[in-house]
């Protein structure tokens, strides 16, 4: 339909000029203050790619490689297990049990809570003295895996990976299951005809249908790793202890830009840089993501 | 749909069942501790509590600021659902139903903000805060909020907005009516499924986000639920009893409207993730 343009402009213009100024003018800025040293108030100096040169291969390249290691380890775990158990459990659910949808609100309960809070739930789970996990592993006669999980530089990363899981998953069990109801109920019909045995089923069908499902979800995934914060914050704060064995790009970016107690910098410069660093890497998948939804969604 | 006898249904009912039992074990260990004392919480972390007093809901509520942050995370998530509701709709239905000059453009600008992630900007969102005295101010965040749920809502809407079927506003236009009326009276009522959607997405994220508030808040009088309880946290860490309570304060309205609306909730999210 056509209409003169002054008309559309009040449908426009809000949200367009909402989002210029709020999402792509300080996406803009970050860039820009990449290239300078700022302490906030004073006066911003020009200083080149310094602050790249200083992340990657001056005196913080020893962290910013920490931190962004553990946030691929925490993208390849989280695509393994939350993937792998979404799939699983939709499977399970994608079956004549009854009481589906009562088991799926279930699964999906803790997505629904904030992370941080879901921390602070899981960090009393974990207490050493008096949290559950221990207590339960002296009472089934397995107190010797009892252990500090959140003090201990070996485990923690991986405790912080399992919280994470505890609640995202239901969200991948969603997704999954909704994937698998699309299936056309004929193709399970043919199959049992022909007397496949459910593995088959679920070998056959199932899984290679839900593959692209798997692909967004991937894709979503490597985003969401790469922005991983909240749970660290409310695990080990944003020092990121033991020893920064559970720091990442967005703790290490928060501490850069924020300050923290003992860091060793603040400067909004050199966080930037990080900001445009961690954007570098996702913004593939990113678009990628959009592409894919984009496609999806003209079907 | 996989068909099991009888033996299997029976297995997997017990993966399903240990599978919640995970679930609602940290809910109901933070209920329980609620009505404990700390020596309780020590002595016996497995047990029910030995009475049922709301001693710690009282401490709790006053010591973590909880009636004020829910006040302000209400006022918060309303006006920031509300108002991404009012612009996002408007462009949705511009870009679905005119043709003007730059319209794919426009489209694709605003949707490639769902692959910005939106918290690497904090910085420049900070000092322009800052500037605009938006540090400290529930008004701050709602604007915040606003922007971020643009484009993820523009985008459902939009597409929504493309399979309602034209001929009544073509008629209605050849009629005289305004594209006002026909947003309001015709468009926007059938829309009402994707307004859902994009109420609930955006509803879950702001009321828990805890980003931007622990960067522009700082004011104990302007802050969030998660912000409060983080505050709590460190204030109180070893009061484990006050601490689990603040926490069950915080979670248990949201589990209970989740159950109540959990059809809309479990769609809702669903088509919100992937169309």
């Amino acid at each position: 339909m056509r209409v003169k343009y002054r008309k559309l402009l009040p449908f426009i213009l809000p949200a367009l000029l909402i989002y210029m100024t709020f999402i792509i003018y300080p996406f803009a800025y970050s860039f820009f203050l990449s290239f300078f040293s700022w302490n906030g108030v004073g006066e911003k100096i020009f200083v080149g790619i310094k602050n790249f040169k200083e992340m990657l291969f001056g005196n913080y390249s020893k962290e910013f490689f920490n931190a962004l290691g553990h946030n691929i380890y925490i993208f390849i775990m989280l695509t393994i297990f939350e993937l792998g158990l979404g799939f699983v459990i939709a499977t399970l659910l994608a079956t004549n049990i009854k009481g589906r949808r009562v088991f799926q609100t279930i699964a999906y309960l803790p997505n629904i809570i904030s992370m941080v809070l879901v921390g602070f739930i899981w960090s009393m789970m974990l207490n050493p003295q008096w949290g559950l996990i221990n207590q339960f592993l002296r009472t089934i006669g397995l107190g010797f895996l009892a252990k500090p999980w959140l003090g201990d530089p070996n485990t923690a990363l991986n405790t912080i990976i399992f919280v994470n899981i505890w609640r995202n998953v239901g969200f991948y069990v969603l997704v999954m299951l909704a994937a698998i109801i699309d299936i056309p109920p004929e193709l399970f019909e043919a199959a049992y005809m022909d007397g496949a045995s459910n593995w088959k089923v679920v070998w056959r069908i199932i899984f290679p249908l839900t593959v692209p499902t798997f692909q967004t979800l991937v894709v979503l995934l490597f985003i969401w790793s790469f922005n991983i914060f909240d749970v660290v914050y409310a695990l080990e704060g944003v020092q990121a202890g033991p020893f920064r064995s559970t720091d990442v790009l967005g703790t290490l970016f928060y501490r850069t830009a924020f300050g923290g107690l003992g860091s060793a910098a603040t400067d909004l410069g050199l966080g930037a840089a990080v900001a445009v660093l961690i954007f570098m890497m996702v913004i593939p998948l990113s678009l990628l993501y959009v592409f894919l939804v984009e496609r999806r969604s003209k079907r | 749909m996989i068909r099991l006898n009888r033996f299997q249904k029976t297995i997997v009912y017990i993966i399903l069942l240990i599978y919640c039992l995970i679930i609602f074990t940290p809910f109901s260990i933070i209920f329980f501790n609620s009505f404990k004392n700390l020596r309780e919480i020590f002595l016996k972390p497995f047990s029910l509590p030995s009475s049922f007093s709301f001693r710690n809901y009282t401490l709790a509520w006053e010591k973590a600021n909880l009636g004020t942050a829910y006040v302000n995370s209400f006022i918060v998530t309303l006006f920031s659902v509300v108002s991404i509701l009012i612009v996002s709709s408007l462009i949705a239905y511009a870009l679905s139903r005119y043709s003007f000059p730059f319209r794919r453009f426009i489209y694709l600008f605003i949707i490639s903000g769902l692959a910005l992630p939106a918290r690497l900007a904090i910085i420049p969102i900070y000092t322009m805060m800052r500037e605009l005295k938006l540090t400290n101010s529930l008004l701050g965040l709602i604007v915040i909020y606003t922007a971020t749920g643009i484009p993820f809502s523009v985008f459902i809407l939009k597409h929504f907005m493309d399979m309602v079927p034209k001929e009544i506003e073509e008629s209605a236009l050849m009629d005289g009516a305004t594209p006002w009326k026909i947003f309001s009276r015709i468009v926007l009522p059938l829309s009402r499924p994707a307004l859902v959607v994009v109420t609930i997405v955006n509803f879950v994220a702001v009321w828990n986000d805890f980003f931007y508030p622990l960067i522009l808040i700082n004011d104990r009088s302007k802050e969030t639920v998660p912000l409060a309880i983080t505050v709590f946290f460190g204030e109180f860490s070893q009061q484990w009893h006050l601490i689990s309570t603040a926490l069950w304060i915080a979670v248990f309205p949201i589990i209970i409207i989740f159950f109540a609306l959990s059809r809309y909730f479990i769609s809702g999210m669903t088509q919100g993730a992937i169309k």
